[in-house]
């Protein structure tokens, strides 16, 4: 192992990618379950983190600033594509809002149809606008965590080891998280998140109510006749147990769910039989007394969850 | 291991499967399945210990792999552990409430474990979710649980630092649940998006950085799988749950009712244990902590450990402490 740290990371990399020469080497990270696109990270970081360090290193304070400014402005892009996790399967419909006008009239045969896609042009246009607010909160948190991070970086580490990359690494990890964290928890950020969910739900709604009327137009069986269906059944089931319960008695008057009210006073077999095999005052007599008072422990330490 | 190793491990790991105790399932209701586990130590005397999991992901993360499993901890201390799998949620569960979860298969579950011990009351032990069924259980039923344990259990919903709560507060749930289920794989993205930078990014990082043995790739697979795999959620009472307890916060406030009866919290006069992670990001420790103020037990003990929301079940310090407390808190009642 040599030890420049920079290759020693190379290796490190190549070695996760099967350790072999190029043309070898893409063909398992490519398939390596996914991991590809944090490999591809890790080595831009790695690049930029070299980068950064050698020019830190023995350099002038205003130089290793100005190094710490331009490794904070590499993460800060590295982050800013980063989409929410539950917004990319909507990006399939990009565009939509712009294929409908919101203000033609709706008259003539298709007048449902087209106040339907309306509103579904409507509620896309508040999914984008949405989305819009929630990238630059996420910018905004960016920005904060670079800043946290450049004021990290003032002393540089005095050696450039993997063990420091990582360090690094964490460390702007921590920041962005921390920063997040603050942005994630304003009033800004709740309210455009709930805005982005609550038209997803309207479009979807809206979506849902569409493809019903295609499959009623063709006789197939949509969503709408299957709820009816589920719930009679649901409301059949319901109605047996109830009278079931209103059947059998309980021990415990508290157990009876709304019955019917022939049978307000039911009791169940099971428990009755229960309490004949073993009275609950004698259980109780066997336990210790409850006199123990109060107490709140602490059971802190170092480990890691 | 680095090299052309960790691709092959990471492969073969691919197929780990998560769940090592030897179980056998004793009742079943709908999708749910009751399991109860094979002891493995002379039996402590107690009652059986009925564990109570959450909906929202799957319950083998309480047995994932023989040196992080609770469960292997609770039988190795003679406890007699029964296990809910609440199975996975199709179209046809769509209107499933909280009364049908509570009052049909939790006490179908009870029933079951105190006939077969001809029992009166039995031991509880709620996780997360689970955790506020098995209190909601035991206020209703108070005569069925002898002693409650809850685990990672948020009570007060409304707490200042309960980033979920505040995003859900805002939310229009009725349109979000519509008249179907709730993908968990979406639930998922939002849990992730708590903490995005460690979870889809760091931790992936962390794992090719090192330079892991086979166990500790295996075990990172295990957690990988139990945390992608989201059931859907049944769409009612998914719909309640986030209403009445995440945005009216009405088990903190004593203004919850499951079926037409109230949930009173002050009712709770069992001895119960609280354990409670102090760097939980999904449930906030102040969340938990508040159940010591709501219920009317005297006989509450709470224990803090500075561990995780996963920490608690999987971390090696859990494995340590955190079924020995119980055992011992159980022993002496």
């Amino acid at each position: 192992m040599t030890n420049d740290p920079w290759r020693q990371w190379q290796t490190f990399l190549a070695g996760l990618a099967g350790a072999n020469p190029a043309g070898q080497t893409r063909a398992p990270r490519d398939g390596a379950s996914g991991f590809a696109p944090f490999l591809d990270a890790a080595e831009r970081y790695a690049a930029a983190a070299r980068s950064f360090m050698q020019s830190a290193a023995g350099g002038s304070a205003p130089a290793a600033t100005a190094a710490a400014g331009i490794f904070s402005d590499f993460l800060r892009e590295q982050f800013a594509d980063f989409q929410m996790p539950w917004s990319a399967a909507l990006n399939a419909g990009n565009g939509a809002s712009r294929a409908f006008s919101f203000d033609s009239p709706a008259l003539g045969a298709t007048r449902e149809q087209q106040l339907r896609m309306q509103r579904m042009a409507g509620a896309w246009g508040r999914i984008e606008d949405a989305q819009r607010r929630l990238q630059r909160l996420w910018s905004d948190a960016l920005r904060e965590a670079a800043t946290a991070f450049a004021a990290r970086l003032a002393s540089p580490p005095p050696t450039a080891s993997a063990e420091e990359l990582r360090k690094l690494y964490d460390a702007w990890i921590d920041c962005a998280e921390e920063a997040y964290a603050r942005t994630a928890q304003t009033e800004a950020f709740c309210n455009a998140l709930a805005e982005f969910m609550n038209a997803g739900s309207e479009w979807r709604r809206e979506l849902q109510a569409d493809i019903e009327h295609w499959a009623k137009l063709l006789d197939l069986p949509a969503r709408g006749e299957i709820n009816t269906l589920t719930r009679r059944l649901k409301s059949v089931e319901d109605q047996l147990r109830a009278a079931r319960t209103g059947l059998m008695p309980t021990a415990d008057a508290r157990t009876t769910r709304a019955a019917p009210a022939a049978a307000p006073t039911a009791r169940k077999p099971r428990a009755a039989t229960r309490t004949a095999r073993i009275p609950p005052a004698a259980a109780r007599t066997a336990r210790k007394p409850r006199a123990a008072a109060r107490k709140t422990k602490r059971a802190r330490g170092k480990s890691k969850s | 291991m680095i090299g052309e190793g960790i691709y092959a491990a990471l492969t073969a790991a691919s197929h780990c499967t998560a769940g090592c105790s030897p179980k056998e399932a004793v009742w079943q209701s709908g999708k749910l399945t009751l399991y109860r586990y094979r002891p493995i130590a002379p039996s402590s005397g107690g009652a059986p210990l009925l564990i109570v999991y959450a909906l929202v992901n799957r319950p083998y993360m309480m047995d994932l792999q023989e040196d992080r499993s609770l469960i292997r901890g609770l039988l190795a201390a003679g406890i007699d552990v029964y296990l809910i799998d609440w199975g996975y949620p199709d179209g046809a569960d769509r209107f499933t409430t909280l009364s049908d979860y509570l009052d049909d298969y939790l006490a179908g579950c009870v029933d079951q474990i105190l006939q077969t011990h001809r029992l009166d009351a039995l031991n509880m032990l709620g996780v997360c979710q689970g955790g506020v069924f098995s209190l909601c259980f035991s206020a209703l039923y108070p005569q069925r649980v002898r002693n409650l344990i809850t685990m990672v259990t948020p009570v007060d919903f409304h707490t200042p630092h309960d980033l979920l709560s505040k995003w859900v507060r805002k939310i229009d749930v009725v349109s979000l649940v519509g008249e179907g289920n709730v993908s968990g794989d979406a639930l998922n993205q939002l849990f992730l998006s708590l903490m995005p930078f460690r979870l889809t990014q760091q931790k992936y990082i962390d794992l090719v950085a090192q330079t892991p043995n086979r166990s500790q790739i295996e075990n990172f697979m295990r957690v990988e799988q139990w945390i992608f795999d989201s059931p859907d959620q049944a769409g009612a009472a998914f719909r309640e749950f986030l209403i009445w307890f995440y945005q009216d916060n009405r088990l903190a406030q004593g203004r919850l009712e499951l079926t037409g009866r109230k949930v009173d919290l002050r009712e709770l006069r069992l001895p119960m244990l609280n354990l409670i992670g102090m760097r939980d990001h999904l449930v906030p420790p102040e969340a938990s902590v508040a159940l010591q103020r709501l219920v009317g037990s005297d006989d509450y003990t709470a224990l803090q450990f500075d561990l995780g929301h996963i920490g608690m079940y999987i971390s090696a310090r859990a494995q340590r402490e955190v079924p020995a407390a119980i055992a011992q808190w159980l022993a002496t009642r």
